[in-house]
């Protein structure tokens, strides 16, 4: 136990977690998305995947760890955003850089807290607020909410910092893991990119699809 | 990146950074500096700090040693650059070719929680030492060692462990880092040892005990921007940061306590 | 007999030599020599000044034998002294190639590339241990370069006919001290090693005629710090920056060397200086140092310069016939490959004759063209791909398209310290190692030697031989109070406030790079008795001009690098004299000394081996007076004295 707390309290530690929940988060991502796909064919088909994942016993159990893992995934990333931004108090005046960051690199601390307060939007919307209903027909929720023009942005912005998230975020938790060979550096980072792309498209696709045929 | 081939000199505007100590107020100081292409950043340096004694003031204070690129001591940001513009060089090898007639450059000192500022350009990178103390090296006594040949060395392993071992020590890692971090600094050093059968003893050990100092000293994590391979004057590649957070992990499953 | 007993020596410099078979001397000594008991040695306190091969490695090995040792640097790591810059590689005796070397062969090769100016029995121990140092380093984890079968790679160097020199690409040095380095901070974190970084000696401590501490000066607070121990090593590198432009590192000096000598260390040999043939010339005034190429570039590239004095034109015009292959034209067997010495002479030669190329005229031409024609360019990238680079990045000609242009530059100084068998000078409990002491390469190096030679003194020479001085004799305890560390300490700060107070017009590089074109052009690659007698005077009117009209600005009591640079250019204008000396005493040309009266028909150093097979040690008398010399006899038991030929 002691050297797990140990490795937990170190830099390399922390950013392990990191990446294990965030590729358990992507995976999750996948999955969601996946079922998100069935709208395309139609509204009952919906309501029949979601029937089918709410009458699971297990369910329950599946929430309580998925909001562990993004509790872990935030709080871990605060505590190394913190320590980061101790190790340089005085700034440099001219900072250009040698070029090798990037815009999704740089922006992990602004599209993750970005992120957070879309999952609590997110999760208010088509989870809590249902249990208060008596009724409720959730395929049409989401096409309410999507061809709602503020529905619309918020969503398809939040997709957007997924992506720009997920850009930085698969190769950096494979090159933390150490699964970082030479010969392999640029299959996981497109496979990274590849897997970026299609959750953008998978989810994106639905609220475009909604907003511009509704 | 400007090739400037004809022969002549340069007028270039330089703001210096002048610093007295650690937490004392710095600022930008401008003078205006008459090079030659052929001159070295450090030569142009040379040159300032001339005009400066002659003038009755205050030298600017800057590490430097071999100028050739391989002591590691030169440490400065150019432009916001660690070692300037041009790839894999060290601020000692960056020539004038580089700039144009009256190019405003600004040098910095490397900015870093982990290197305190001592005199203008000048920080204490000792921190650096340290994480090396903590276990960069084989520990043999002198004259215990066995044949050079009794342990055959895969070569590819040979030459990973000295591409690794190419580091300076300069800091320019750190310095390019967004968040100040030393592990490609760190992860170097334990590359090497681990690429290697002599260093297989203490291979669990070393990856704690480094990386367990590293932390102590207050240098940032790393969050994979790889800023710090570009800036690296040796080229040294960030799947040595990798091989690092594999190790840490492996050592600590290993370890007993 | 002892070498000490043969005639002319001075009965100061008894060299310590053991006698018997060549072969078991070191043996022998090291048998005879007593020891320290391994309970007693934490008991004896070591200062080690300078953390380059020999001083890192001599304060590792000595702190893991028990020792307390305290190692100081200039730098703010021990990781940055300029054994780091060395690139060739480093001669052992292994024969893993199986081409016939031998210890005895290295030993014969090293004696004879000395130009019979060096001490047997020392270079015999030096060729026996290097097969330990590359054990010792493979150990550590050095990184040598390596064949596909997981076998060291070696190649052979410096026109030696085996291949015994090990490799770690172009950075072999850097890749040694790191390992001497790893070794030290083992020991630092041991709590066995008190590491003292941003420190300069600047005076020896000794007390009752033995020397017993240092004072040195914290680089970063300005404050004079005193340390006593039992016994003091000095690892302070040599003093090739006597002629401002060279290849050492800007900070490397003589101070240490300097201040030990007037506090009774003899120097010896300060005349034997060693230019390298194949350095990138200078571009201009505003030069701060040269930079090595390696030297293998002239296996493969032409030298010549144009027939004409004067050529106005670019090398791509000048046709065939108009080109002087000079070194081809005069050693027909050697070529382009002859030693060091003779190529760096002849470069001298043609460019003293008008013919130099480039803005300066100090350069000739080192020309690819032929080898690319013939084996293309290709396979010259893949030989010399690294080196074309650098030289690109520095001069900004491309090598593929115009020709090389190199100048010789000064390299390395066999000269130094003067020290017995046991590695310890003319003061009791100094001992000095490396490339500070005068030690085995006698007037001329070979390639892939300094690194040998630092690291035998620092792990294998040293900790048998300080134990003649701790188990031998009686060291009565000292204080940092006590006159003899107060003495100096006042002595060091007067120094420096001194300096501070001339407040004159001119600055100290400025002054340094007066001081460096005399010894250049008086004291370089031809002496003559003439010119050195008129570099004297001048030296002494640079020296006059020093004190009374140099500048230096700033607070003595922070970082002050130009205080650092003053003191040091201060002692190189005391030690020219010396060295000019020597040169003009040294009637004979041998290695890297070539005095112009003294050559063969053919341009050849002629040696005087019946007057001058000596090694000249200077004893420090009094400020402003011509130092004493000693004189060492040296004999030749093994090895049949010849002269040397590349024709």
């Amino acid at each position: 136990m002691n050297s797990f707390i140990r490795f937990l309290n170190s830099s390399i530690g922390r950013k392990y977690v990191m990446a294990v929940t965030g590729l358990s988060l992507t995976l999750f991502l996948l999955v969601h998305m996946a079922g998100n796909l069935t709208i395309y064919a139609g509204n009952e088909a919906f309501n029949e995947y979601a029937d089918l994942l709410e009458s699971n016993p297990l369910l329950p159990l599946a929430e309580a760890g998925l909001l562990g893992l993004f509790v872990v995934h935030v709080l871990f990333a605060v505590l190394l955003t913190g320590k980061n931004k101790t190790s340089r108090t005085d700034r440099y005046q001219a900072n250009l850089g040698m070029g090798a960051k990037t815009v999704a690199s740089t922006t992990m601390w602004i599209t993750g807290p970005v992120l957070l307060v879309f999952l609590i939007i997110h999760i208010w919307d088509f989870r809590i607020s249902k249990e208060l209903m008596k009724e409720y027909d959730l395929a049409q929720m989401v096409v309410d909410r999507l061809r709602h023009p503020v529905g619309f942005m918020i969503y398809s912005g939040a997709i957007a910092m997924v992506g720009l998230h997920m850009w930085h975020a698969f190769q950096s938790a494979f090159q933390t893991l150490g699964v970082a060979h030479p010969r392999y550096r640029a299959l996981i980072q497109n496979t990274g990119r590849l897997i970026t792309v299609l959750l953008v498209a998978g989810f994106g696709g639905i609220p475009f699809y909604l907003f511009f045929t509704g | 990146m400007i090739q400037k081939k004809n022969h002549g000199d340069l007028r270039i505007v330089l703001e210096v950074w002048r610093q007295n100590g650690p937490g004392a107020p710095g600022a930008f100081e401008e003078h205006e500096v008459m090079a030659n292409e052929h001159m070295s950043f450090l030569e142009l340096l040379d040159v300032l700090n001339e005009q400066l004694v002659e003038s009755g003031k205050e030298p600017f204070v800057f590490e430097h040693d071999c100028r050739e690129g391989i002591c590691g001591s030169c440490a400065m940001t150019i432009d916001g650059k660690p070692h300037g513009p041009r790839d894999r060089t060290t601020a000692c090898q960056l020539h004038m070719r580089e700039y144009r007639n009256g190019d405003r450059v600004r040098v910095e000192p490397w900015r870093a929680n982990a290197f305190p500022v001592v005199k203008d350009l000048m920080t204490d990178r000792s921190a650096f030492d340290r994480i090396q103390q903590a276990g960069g090296y084989v520990s043999i006594n002198t004259g215990s060692a066995p044949d050079a040949h009794a342990i055959p060395v895969n070569k590819e392993n040979a030459d990973m462990a000295f591409d690794a071992a190419a580091c300076i020590g300069c800091g320019a890692c750190v310095a390019a880092c967004p968040n100040a971090s030393a592990m490609l600094f760190t992860s170097a050093k334990l590359s090497q040892y681990t690429l290697l059968p002599q260093g297989q003893p203490e291979r669990d050990q070393r990856a704690l005990a480094m990386v367990d100092q590293m932390d102590a000293e207050g240098f940032g994590n790393c969050t994979n921007h790889y800023e710090c391979e570009a800036a690296c004057p040796k080229g040294i590649s960030v799947t040595n940061i990798a091989r690092m957070n594999r190790e840490y992990a492996r050592a600590t499953l290993r370890r007993r306590n | 007999m002892t070498i000490a007993d043969s005639p002319n020596s001075s009965p100061r410099l008894d060299s310590k030599v053991p006698g018997g078979p060549m072969d078991e001397r070191w043996s022998r000594h090291k048998f005879d020599l007593k020891l320290v008991n391994p309970s007693n040695r934490r008991k004896f306190d070591v200062i080690v000044v300078g953390t380059g091969l020999a001083g890192g490695s001599a304060a590792a090995t000595l702190a893991e034998m028990g020792y307390n040792v305290k190692s100081f640097c200039i730098h703010d790591s021990p990781r940055r002294a300029h054994s780091i810059a060395a690139q060739g590689g480093i001669n052992a005796a292994k024969n893993y190639k199986g081409d016939g070397d031998s210890v005895h062969r290295l030993f014969y090769d090293t004696v004879k590339g000395g130009d019979y100016r060096s001490r047997e029995s020392n270079v015999h121990r030096l060729a026996e241990v290097s097969v330990d140092i590359i054990d010792q380093c493979v150990a550590q984890g050095v990184p040598f370069a390596r064949e596909y079968g997981g076998l060291l790679d070696n190649r052979s160097f410096g026109g030696a006919q085996v291949s015994r020199t090990f490799y770690a690409r172009g950075q072999t040095g850097q890749q040694l001290l790191l390992g001497a380095y790893g070794a030290m901070n083992r020991m630092i974190h041991a709590g066995r090693i008190d590491s003292y970084t941003k420190r300069e000696m600047v005076d020896l401590v000794v007390v009752n005629g033995v020397a017993r501490g240092i004072i040195v000066r914290n680089l970063v607070t300005g404050e004079y710090e005193r340390h006593a121990a039992h016994a003091v090593l000095m690892c302070t590198g040599g003093y090739g920056n006597a002629f401002f432009l060279s290849t050492n590192a800007k900070n490397s000096n003589v101070t240490a060397a300097w201040r030990a000598h007037k506090r009774g260390a003899f120097f010896a040999n300060p005349c034997y200086t060693q230019i390298h043939p194949t350095c990138i010339p200078r571009s201009g005034d505003y030069q701060s140092k040269l930079t090595l190429m390696s030297e293998s570039l002239r296996n493969d590239g032409r030298v010549w310069v144009p027939e004409k004095e004067g050529d106005p034109r670019a090398p791509q015009d000048i046709p065939e016939s108009e080109r002087d292959y000079y070194l081809e034209r005069k050693y027909p067997s050697f070529g382009n490959l002859v030693p060091r010495d003779v190529a760096s002479r002849n470069a001298k030669t043609v460019c003293d004759q008008g013919r130099g190329v480039g803005p300066t005229g100090e350069a000739v031409y080192l020309d690819f063209g032929d080898a690319i024609r013939r084996d293309g360019k290709d396979a010259i990238a893949a030989r010399y791909g690294n080196l074309f680079e650098m030289y690109e990045r520095i001069t900004g000609d491309n090598p593929y398209e115009v020709p090389m242009r190199i100048f010789p530059a000064v390299h390395y100084t066999m000269g130094g310290l003067w020290v017995d068998y046991n590695l310890e000078s003319t003061i009791p409990g100094l001992f000095v190692l490396g490339e500070a002491n005068f030690s085995d390469h006698g007037a001329n190096r070979l390639g892939a030697s300094a690194l040998m030679q630092g690291l035998a003194d620092g792990y294998f020479v040293i900790p048998a031989t300080i134990a003649s001085h701790l188990a031998g004799r009686q060291l009565e305890a000292v204080s940092t109070n006590d006159d003899a560390f107060k003495e100096a300490e006042a002595k060091a700060r007067e120094r420096a406030e001194k300096l501070l107070a001339c407040n004159g017009n001119r600055s100290v590089d400025s002054l340094h790079r007066e001081l460096g074109n005399t010894v250049w052009n008086y004291c370089g690659m031809e002496r003559t008795a003439e010119g050195l007698q008129e570099g004297i005077a001048k030296v002494r009117d640079l020296r006059a001009e020093f004190w009374s009209n140099v500048k230096v600005n700033g607070d003595p009591n922070h970082v002050n690098q130009d205080l650092e640079k003053a003191g040091r250019v201060a002692d190189f204008m005391e030690f020219a004299e010396v060295m000019f000396n020597d040169a003009l005493v040294r009637d004979e040309s041998c290695g890297g000394h070539f005095r112009a009266e003294h050559q063969t028909e053919e341009g050849e150093a002629r040696r005087d081996d019946e007057n001058f097979a000596h090694v000249s040690a200077w004893e420090f008398t009094e400020e402003q007076k011509l130092p004493t010399e000693h004189r060492e006899q040296l004999t030749f038991e093994e090895v049949k004295l010849t002269t040397r030929s590349y024709k």
